[in-house]
C-alpha cells in the first residue's frame, strides 16, 4: 500500500466532498475520446456560465469542498477571463480553500496568459493531455499538437512555478510497438512530473477508433496490453513512482486527492454537462446536452439521469468494486460498518476464491488485488457486483 | 384354394445395384404401374432413402403375370432393406418369402452386403435367382461376376440372369424365373389362419396399418383378430393390398401379401415377427423366427437450441410412431439441458434419425458420443444392461462387463490390406481369415469389438481404400472386456455429456483429446482451470483452460460509476446464459463445437 494514500486518507465516516466541473468545450474531437463536449462559441459560453450558477443554486453545499477538479471537454480552451470567472464561482461555494484543485489542459492551451489566471484563481494542479511523444501516433489518435508544444507546456508550467503536474500517456495504441511506448514513458520520466497517468487505449462506443476497430481495420491485442500494463507498472516504480490505481502513478504525497475520494465512495457533486453527482445517499448524472442542460437547470433540476438512491449496500459494494482498482485495497471493516444487513458472508466466500486463485491477498480485514488481479480488475468487479446491494 | 399360382419373392443387393430401378421395370412391365404414372424409383418414398439410395421401410407390392405357360400368376414383391442395422427386419421380409432376387451390379461384382443379404436369404431357405445387373454398362464383367458367385456364394453360374434395369433387358426372364424357380407358397395347409406381420407403420386417420403375408387360412373385415406374441385382440377393419396403392379387397387368403387395419392404434403394440390368428378359431403355434429386437446403439440428442425443446419431442415422438425400434426417453444434461437419450439398431438407424429429425422437422441437433449396449455383472450375481455410462455401477461393484461384438464382411483392393489390417487391430479387432475375390480383391472376416466402430470406422475404412472398400456386419456375441467408464470433468466437476465407456488400453489416448480439445474451445478464465480425464477419481489425462490475461477499463472518474456498473451488469447478464459446471461458466456451444468436430 502507497504510504501517502493512507497518510491522505481521512478518518472513515466522515464524508468528504469533491468539485468536478464538466467543460464542454473542444476545439476538435479526438478519435478515442467518448467525453461530452461541443464545439465552443462566444455565446455558448456565455449561456453555460449562466446556468453552471443556476445549478450551483439549487445544490445544498457543504461547509467545505476538499478538492476541486475541471474536466473536459478542453478546460484550458476557455479564455484566461473566463478561467478567472469559473475560478470565482468556485471559490464562491467551495467554503474556504479547496486542499486540491486540478485542471485538465492540452499542451497547445497552455499559454503563459492562461496559466497566469489559473494561479491567480488558485488552482494547484495540473493534468497535461500528452498522451504521447511521438508525431505519429499523435496523428494516428487525432490529437492536435505536436511533441515539440507538449515539450513547451510542460517548460511553462515548470517556469510558472507549478510543481504538481500529471502527464497524461496512452499504450496500446494502433500502429504502437512495445519499443515506442517504453520510449515515451522514458520520455515521460526524464521530463519529471509529479504524477503520471498510463491508459491503456480503451475502445470506447460511438468513437472514431470504436468505428475501426468494428470495420476490422484496427486489431486489439489482450496479450500485448497486458504485456504493456506489467511493463509499465514494473517502469514507474523503478523510476520512483508510486502506483496507487490501476492507471495512476505518483511521486510521494503527489495522487489525485480527487480521484482517491471517488473511489473510495466519498461525495462529489458536479456541475456542467454531463457531470455526475454523488452526495447525500443520491447519484445521478447532468444530460449530455449543452442546451438540454441549459433548460434542465433553468427548470431547477440537475442530476436527472442514472438517478439511483444510495442504500448502504451498494454504497459498500462500489467502495468494494472500485477501491480494489487501487493499490491499497479495500478495508472491508468500516464497509461492514457502513452496510451491516449486507451479504458480507459472501463477500468472503468470495474473497476467498480470489486469494486461491492468486488474484488477491487478503490480511486482516483489508483484501487487495495482486497484479495479475488488478489486470482482471472488471472480472473481479462482475463478481462482486448485487453481492452487497441486493 | 389354390396358391400354386401366387409366388412371394423379393430383391436383395448391395447398396446402388440397382434395386429400385429394377423394381420399377417388373412394376411397369406387369402393368402394375403405367410408366406415365412410375415416378423414378416408385418404390423408395422416403426422400432421404432416395437420397442415400438405401431403402428403410419395405413397401411389398402385387403384381398380376399372364406367364409363357398360359396361367396368370399373382406376383407379390417385397422390397427389402438393404442394410444390417435392419436385418432382423430384412429376414421377417424375407420370411414373408419363398424365392430371392440377389442383384449383382455387373461392374461391381459382389459386394460386402451382396454376401451379408444372400446369407440371410439362404438361412430363410428362400430360393435364390442371381440377377447380374447393369450388363450394358461398359465396364460390365459377366466373366468375374459368374465366378464370384460360384466361388464366393457357390451359387452355379448358369443360374444367373443377365439384365439391365435401366435398358429393361432380361425383365421377362426374370419373371419367368420368378415363375419357375421359386415355389409356390409353402405351409398353407396349416389347420388354422396364421398371418406374419413383416412391417407396419402408423396412418394419422387410420390408425397401425400392418403388412401382412398369409400363410394359411383366410381373413376379412369383421374378423376378430389375435396378436399370438402379446395376446392383443381386435377387430379387423379392413384388409386389402398394395398395387402399390392401398387396395381395399373383401379377403386375404393363403399365401397372399396385402395389409390389415383394425382398432390398434400404436404401432408398439404391433410387433414385426408376430404371427396375427383368428380369435375364435385361434392357432395353436406362432410362425418361427419372431423375436424382440432391442437397440443396440444408444446416444443422447437435445436441441441446438434450447427453445426447440418442444420441436425436438414432437419429431421424436413422430418418428416412433412408425418406427417401433427406435426408443427414447428424456434425459437432461448439465452441459446440453433438457434432450433425449435415444436408441438404435445400429449406426445407419441413428444416423437416418438424426437426418430426418433435421431435415422433416427442421431442428437442428446435436448428438452425445454413442454408446452400445454393456452387459454389467455385479458382485453376487446380477447382470443388467447399461447403454449411458452414467449408470455404470461404481468400478468397485462390477465383477465382469461384456461388449457386443460384430463380426464384419470387409471388402477391400488387396494393395490396402495392410493398412485395414492395422486399422482393424487399433480398433481392438481380429481378423479370423481372408478370401480373396479375384485378383485384385479380398474379402477379410472379422471381430470386431461394435463400440469401436461406431464413430469413424466407416470413414476410415472408405479412406484408406480411396472410397473402394466396403463393409458389412452382423451382431455377434457378448465378450468381456476391460472396459472403464471415463468421466471429464472441468474443474473437478464432471461433465455428464462427455463421459464414456472406453477400453482401458483407450482411455488415456481418448481423454487426452478431449481435454486438449475443450480446454481449447472453453474461452479464457479468470481462474486457473484444469480440463483432467478419469477413471474411478484417478486422473490419466489433464489440460489447463487458458487464463485470462487482461479485463481491465483503464479509466475511472466519478461519472463513470453508474456507467461501468451497467458495463458490468451486462457482463453478468451475458454469463447467465452459460452452462455453470461447477464454479466455471462455459458458453453452451462450447460443448457442442467439441461434440461437433470430431
Amino acid at each position: 500500500m502507497s504510504d501517502f494514500a493512507i497518510a491522505q486518507d481521512k478518518a472513515m465516516g466522515t464524508v468528504s466532498t469533491g468539485l468536478y466541473i464538466h467543460v464542454p468545450f473542444c476545439a476538435r474531437s479526438c478519435d478515442y475520446c467518448a467525453f461530452y463536449q461541443s464545439a465552443p462559441d462566444a455565446d455558448a459560453i456565455r449561456r453555460y456560465f449562466e446556468a453552471l450558477r443556476q445549478e450551483a443554486g439549487l445544490i445544498a453545499w457543504p461547509a467545505q469542498i476538499e478538492t476541486v477538479f475541471w474536466g473536459g471537454g478542453t478546460p484550458g480552451l476557455l479564455s484566461p477571463k473566463d478561467l478567472l470567472k469559473l475560478g470565482a464561482l468556485v471559490r464562491e461555494f467551495s467554503g474556504g480553500r479547496p486542499r486540491e484543485w486540478s485542471v485538465e489542459m492540452t499542451p497547445l492551451s497552455v499559454t503563459e496568459a492562461r496559466i497566469e489566471a489559473l494561479k491567480e484563481a488558485g488552482v494547484t494542479r495540473i493534468s497535461l493531455g500528452v498522451q504521447s511523444f511521438q508525431p505519429r501516433l499523435l496523428d494516428a489518435l487525432g490529437r492536435q499538437h505536436t511533441p515539440e508544444q507538449a515539450f513547451k507546456a510542460a517548460e511553462r508550467l515548470h517556469a510558472a512555478g507549478f510543481d504538481n503536474v500529471n502527464y497524461d500517456l496512452m499504450f496500446a495504441l494502433p500502429g504502437q510497438d512495445d519499443e515506442d511506448w517504453m520510449r515515451d514513458l522514458d520520455q515521460a520520466i526524464a521530463l519529471a512530473p509529479a504524477h503520471i497517468s498510463t491508459y491503456c487505449l480503451t475502445f470506447e462506443e460511438d468513437t472514431k477508433l470504436w468505428l475501426k476497430l468494428s470495420q476490422g481495420k484496427i486489431r486489439r491485442d489482450v496479450e500485448a496490453e497486458a504485456r504493456l500494463y506489467t511493463a509499465t507498472w514494473e517502469r514507474l516504480a523503478a523510476a520512483g513512482y508510486g502506483q496507487y490505481e490501476i492507471s495512476n502513478f505518483a511521486r510521494p504525497g503527489r495522487a489525485c486527492l480527487h480521484n482517491l475520494n471517488t473511489w473510495r465512495m466519498q461525495d462529489w457533486i458536479g456541475l456542467g454537462p454531463s457531470a455526475a453527482s454523488q452526495q447525500a445517499g443520491w447519484r445521478g448524472t447532468n444530460i449530455a446536452d449543452l442546451d438540454k442542460w441549459c433548460a434542465e437547470v433553468a427548470a431547477g433540476r440537475r442530476a436527472g439521469e442514472d438517478r439511483q438512491e444510495l442504500s448502504p449496500g451498494l454504497l459498500a459494494e462500489d467502495a468494494l468494486i472500485f477501491g480494489l482498482r487501487m493499490n491499497e485495497g479495500v478495508d472491508l471493516a468500516p464497509l461492514r460498518a457502513r452496510a451491516p444487513g449486507a451479504d458480507w458472508a459472501a463477500v468472503d466466500a468470495m474473497a476467498g476464491e480470489l486469494r486461491e486463485g492468486g488474484l488477491a491477498d487478503v490480511t486482516g480485514s483489508w483484501i487487495r488485488l495482486t497484479p495479475r488481479g488488478r489486470l482482471l480488475a472488471d472480472s473481479v468487479g462482475e463478481r462482486l457486483l448485487g453481492l452487497l446491494s441486493s | 384354394m389354390d396358391v400354386s399360382l401366387t409366388r412371394n419373392f423379393c430383391i436383395i443387393a448391395h447398396v446402388d445395384h440397382g434395386k429400385t430401378t429394377l423394381s420399377d421395370r417388373l412394376l411397369e412391365f406387369t402393368n402394375t404401374v403405367s410408366q406415365r404414372v412410375l415416378t423414378e424409383q416408385h418404390l423408395d418414398s422416403m426422400d432421404l432413402e432416395k437420397e442415400r439410395g438405401i431403402t428403410i421401410k419395405m413397401h411389398p407390392v402385387s403384381m398380376t403375370y399372364p406367364a409363357k405357360d398360359g396361367k396368370v400368376y399373382k406376383l407379390n414383391l417385397m422390397d427389402t432393406p438393404g442394410h444390417v442395422d435392419f436385418s432382423y427386419e430384412v429376414s421377417r421380409s424375407l420370411a414373408a418369402c419363398e424365392g430371392a432376387l440377389l442383384l449383382i451390379d455387373a461392374a461391381q461384382g459382389v459386394e460386402a452386403q451382396t454376401v451379408a443379404n444372400a446369407h440371410l436369404a439362404f438361412g430363410q431357405k428362400l430360393k435364390v435367382i442371381p440377377v447380374i445387373n447393369k450388363i450394358d454398362l461398359p465396364s460390365a464383367n459377366l466373366e468375374l461376376c459368374t465366378k464370384q458367385l460360384e466361388d464366393i456364394l457357390t451359387i452355379p453360374g448358369e443360374e444367373a440372369i443377365l439384365a439391365s434395369g435401366k435398358s429393361g433387358i432380361g425383365i421377362e426372364d426374370i419373371l419367368e424365373a420368378v415363375i419357375a424357380r421359386v415355389p409356390p407358397p409353402r405351409d398353407w395347409q396349416y389347420p388354422q389362419t396364421r398371418i406374419l406381420v413383416f412391417d407396419s407403420f402408423y396412418d394419422s386417420y387410420r390408425g397401425v396399418i400392418i403388412h401382412a403375408r398369409v400363410f394359411s387360412g383366410a381373413i376379412k373385415a369383421g374378423d376378430g383378430m389375435l396378436l399370438m406374441g402379446n395376446g392383443i385382440k381386435s377387430e379387423v377393419k379392413e384388409v386389402g393390398i398394395f398395387t402399390p396403392k392401398m387396395e381395399p379387397c373383401p379377403m386375404l387368403e393363403a399365401g397372399d401379401v396385402g395389409y390389415l387395419v383394425s382398432n390398434i392404434k400404436s404401432t408398439e403394440d404391433v410387433k414385426i415377427g408376430d404371427t396375427i390368428t383368428l380369435s375364435q378359431k385361434p392357432a395353436k403355434d406362432m410362425l418361427e423366427g419372431y423375436k424382440e429386437v432391442h437397440p443396440m446403439v444408444y446416444c443422447g440428442l437435445y436441441p441446438l437450441e434450447t427453445q426447440d425443446y418442444e420441436k425436438l419431442k414432437y419429431a421424436i415422438a413422430r418418428l416412433r410412431l412408425n418406427d417401433s425400434a427406435f426408443v427414447y426417453q428424456q434425459e437432461s444434461s448439465v452441459a446440453l439441458g433438457f434432450g433425449f437419450r435415444c436408441g438404435f439398431l445400429g449406426l445407419l438407424h441413428m444416423e437416418v434419425m438424426q437426418e430426418r429429425i433435421r431435415r422433416e422437422y427442421d431442428v437442428e441437433i446435436i448428438s452425445t458420443y454413442p454408446s452400445v449396449v454393456y452387459k454389467v455383472k455385479v458382485h453376487g450375481g446380477t447382470e443388467f444392461d447399461v447403454d449411458n455410462p452414467v449408470n455404470l455401477p461404481d468400478p468397485s461393484s462390477i465383477e465382469m462387463i461384456s461388449e457386443p461384438t460384430i463380426k464384419a464382411s470387409i471388402h477391400i483392393p488387396n494393395e490396402f490390406l495392410g493398412d485395414m489390417l492395422s486399422l482393424v487391430m487399433e480398433k481392438r479387432g481380429t481378423c479370423d481369415h481372408t478370401d480373396t475375390l479375384d485378383a485384385t480383391r479380398v474379402m477379410l472376416t472379422c471381430t470386431l469389438p461394435l463400440n469401436e466402430i461406431l464413430v469413424d470406422f466407416n470413414d476410415r475404412l472408405k479412406s484408406i481404400t480411396r472410397g473402394y472398400g466396403s463393409m458389412d456386419y452382423e451382431l455377434g456375441e457378448y465378450r468381456p472386456s476391460d472396459l472403464v467408464k471415463m468421466d471429464i470433468m472441468v474443474n473437478g466437476d464432471p461433465v455428464d455429456a462427455f463421459s464414456s465407456i472406453v477400453h482401458r488400453t483407450k482411455a488415456e489416448g481418448q481423454g487426452r483429446q478431449l481435454c486438449e480439445k475443450l480446454a481449447d474451445i472453453i474461452p479464457p478464465q479468470m481462474f486457473k482451470i484444469a480440463v483432467q480425464a478419469a477413471i474411478g477419481g484417478k486422473i490419466i489425462a489433464r489440460d489447463n483452460v487458458r487464463e485470462m490475461r487482461k479485463d481491465v477499463t483503464a479509466k475511472c472518474y466519478g461519472g463513470d460509476i453508474s456507467r461501468k456498473r451497467k458495463l458490468l451488469d451486462k457482463q453478468k447478464e451475458g454469463k447467465k446464459k452459460m452452462k455453470l459446471i461447477g464454479k466455471v461458466s462455459i458458453p453452451p456451444d462450447a460443448f457442442i463445437k467439441v461434440l461437433k468436430n470430431d
